[in-house]
């Protein structure tokens, strides 16, 4: 299962992109004025801005105001956040599981219903 | 039925020493259900009603502190032992209507099950973190 679609919605939304993540990457690298992010790409400043809107609201970009400019950076804790989501979702369900299989063998040995049962799961 | 792509999924698999048909029992026979799905240590299983057919609806509940849990949702697929598909909502956290599905393989004498929880929201675990978290510290205890 690929990583990102275990992410929360704006996160999962906001990387989904091409575009998103190579401006998330850029900033990675340092701070960055709109006009500079928006200049490598092929297509209008307003539409470099809409992703970035896009990455804004999923709290992944910080902007900074220093008078007329507009500096934007890098956010990885929504990526710490959703892993550890993720990961206490995996665990309830891991622990249900667990749960389920203590019952099964704990049936076995009360009411074994074959002669020969070996645990493999260990 | 607008796609829904966006909405993050969980997924884990187990091996089970029990057979496919075992496993696959213990999530639709109301009996074994109130011993381990939705049950929690301090929590006292309350009614269990499972309509165990395509279409057909169950209802879990659970007290806890003196408040009951409902956990319901309805049968998509059953296609006993490989695959099971219900919807899962928990009111009292969410108006969500999530996905839960269950696949099982025989592996040897046992089985290996792969579950896959779609549509699932963050909002919803904030509110029950603290729950699942004394979920695993009994079941450590206990196992």
């Amino acid at each position: 299962m690929p990583r990102a679609s275990s992410l929360s919605q704006f996160t999962w939304i906001a990387l989904a992109d091409p575009t998103r993540r190579s401006i998330l990457e850029r900033l990675s690298r340092g701070e960055a004025r709109v006009t500079e992010l928006a200049r490598p790409y092929a297509m209008s400043l307003n539409a470099v801005s809409k992703h970035i809107q896009v990455l804004e609201r999923a709290r992944l970009i910080r902007r900074r105001r220093a008078g007329r400019e507009h500096f934007l950076s890098f956010d990885p804790d929504p990526l710490t956040s959703a892993a550890a989501w993720i990961e206490a979702q995996r665990s309830f369900w891991m622990s249900r599981l667990n749960a389920l299989d203590a019952l099964l063998q704990a049936e076995d040995v009360t009411t074994p219903k074959t002669s020969k049962r070996k645990d493999k799961s260990r | 039925m607008k796609p829904q792509p966006q909405k993050a999924i969980v997924q884990v698999t187990r091996k089970f020493s029990a057979s496919a048909e075992r496993v696959f029992d213990a999530w639709l026979d109301p009996n074994t259900v109130g011993k381990w799905l939705f049950a929690t240590p301090t929590g006292k299983m309350g009614k269990i009603k499972i309509d165990a057919r395509i279409g057909g609806s169950y209802l879990i509940v659970e007290s806890r502190d003196g408040t009951d849990v409902e956990h319901i949702g309805e049968y998509i697929e059953i296609d006993r032992p490989r695959r099971l598909v219900f919807t899962l909502k928990v009111p009292k956290y969410s108006e969500e209507i999530t996905k839960v599905t269950v696949e099982i393989r025989a592996l040897g004498t046992g089985c290996e099950l792969t579950l896959t929880h779609e549509g699932v929201l963050p909002d919803y675990i904030a509110s029950t973190t603290s729950g699942w978290n004394m979920i695993l510290d009994q079941l450590s205890a206990t196992l």
